[in-house]
């Protein structure tokens, strides 16, 4: 599909760019994109990080990314590019992570397909971060459930104002 | 069957070659799979938490794969802890 572009990218390989992002969703039709883009930042949760690895289930993840275009079209109900890249591998401090970009006739569709794609990027998508710390410890990140039973679990201590808030 | 799940994430240190391998009955639920699962980590990986487990999905390379489905036929999987891309 040319309207749909998704990747992995092994951080030892290649860089994340978010001008080869914006050149694939411009287009004469649209005059709205919008980009996210997510860095590594130097502290999480008062400590101060020196770096993230990512692992990823490639395979599902970019089927995953592909049912995201697919809900995201779905919303938008028109002509759109959509973009979206992750990085895996161990990043430094400043790396970028992930790229998501949409472009639209218009810019409010083309801000809500962004954030709806990111959104479920880091909610649905197979990936996991481990954070390495300055004082050699390392973490992997709590994360959010696949499962549907722990979603509802967990969807519901939410409302209840117990966990997770998905600031994430 | 046999069957290979291939690890990720915190799961990762379940075991050191990246996949576990569990003898299934032939007709087996993912609820089954994961109680299989979870009794072979108590043994051969204790400072795995069965909350871990509990909050992981099991998945096929195409789709999340939920309590009630059954053991796809190449009897691969990979289990999925919870995620935290971006």
């Amino acid at each position: 599909m040319t309207d749909l572009y998704t990747a992995v990218v092994d951080i030892s390989e290649a860089a994340l760019d978010p001008a080869t992002a914006l050149d694939f969703v411009s287009d004469p039709r649209f005059g709205g994109i919008d980009i996210f883009i997510g860095k590594v930042r130097e502290h999480n949760l008062g400590r101060i990080v020196t770096g993230i690895s990512y692992d990823l289930f490639e395979p599902l993840a970019l089927r995953t990314f592909e049912a995201i275009d697919a809900r995201a079209r779905a919303e938008i109900g028109g002509p759109m590019k959509l973009y979206i890249a992750h990085a895996k591998g161990d990043l430094r401090i400043g790396d970028v992570a992930v790229i998501v970009a949409a472009g639209t006739p218009h810019r409010d569709e083309a801000f809500r397909a962004c954030r709806l794609a990111i959104e479920a990027v880091k909610h649905e998508a197979p990936i996991w971060k481990q954070e390495h710390y300055i004082d050699g410890d390392s973490a992997w990140s709590e994360g959010c459930s696949l499962c549907d039973e722990q979603r509802e679990a967990e969807h519901a201590a939410t409302l209840r104002g117990d966990v997770h808030d998905h600031s994430h | 069957m046999k069957v290979r799940i291939a690890l990720f994430g915190a799961l990762r240190d379940a075991d050191a070659r990246g996949f576990i391998e569990l003898d299934a009955p032939d007709v087996c639920t993912i609820a089954t799979l994961r109680d299989l699962l979870r009794e072979h980590l108590r043994e051969h990986a204790p400072h795995i938490s069965a909350n871990l487990v509990q909050r992981s999905a099991f998945a096929s390379d195409d789709e999340i794969l939920h309590n009630h489905r059954t053991l796809p036929d190449n009897g691969k999987l990979a289990i999925l802890p919870p995620v935290s891309g971006g």
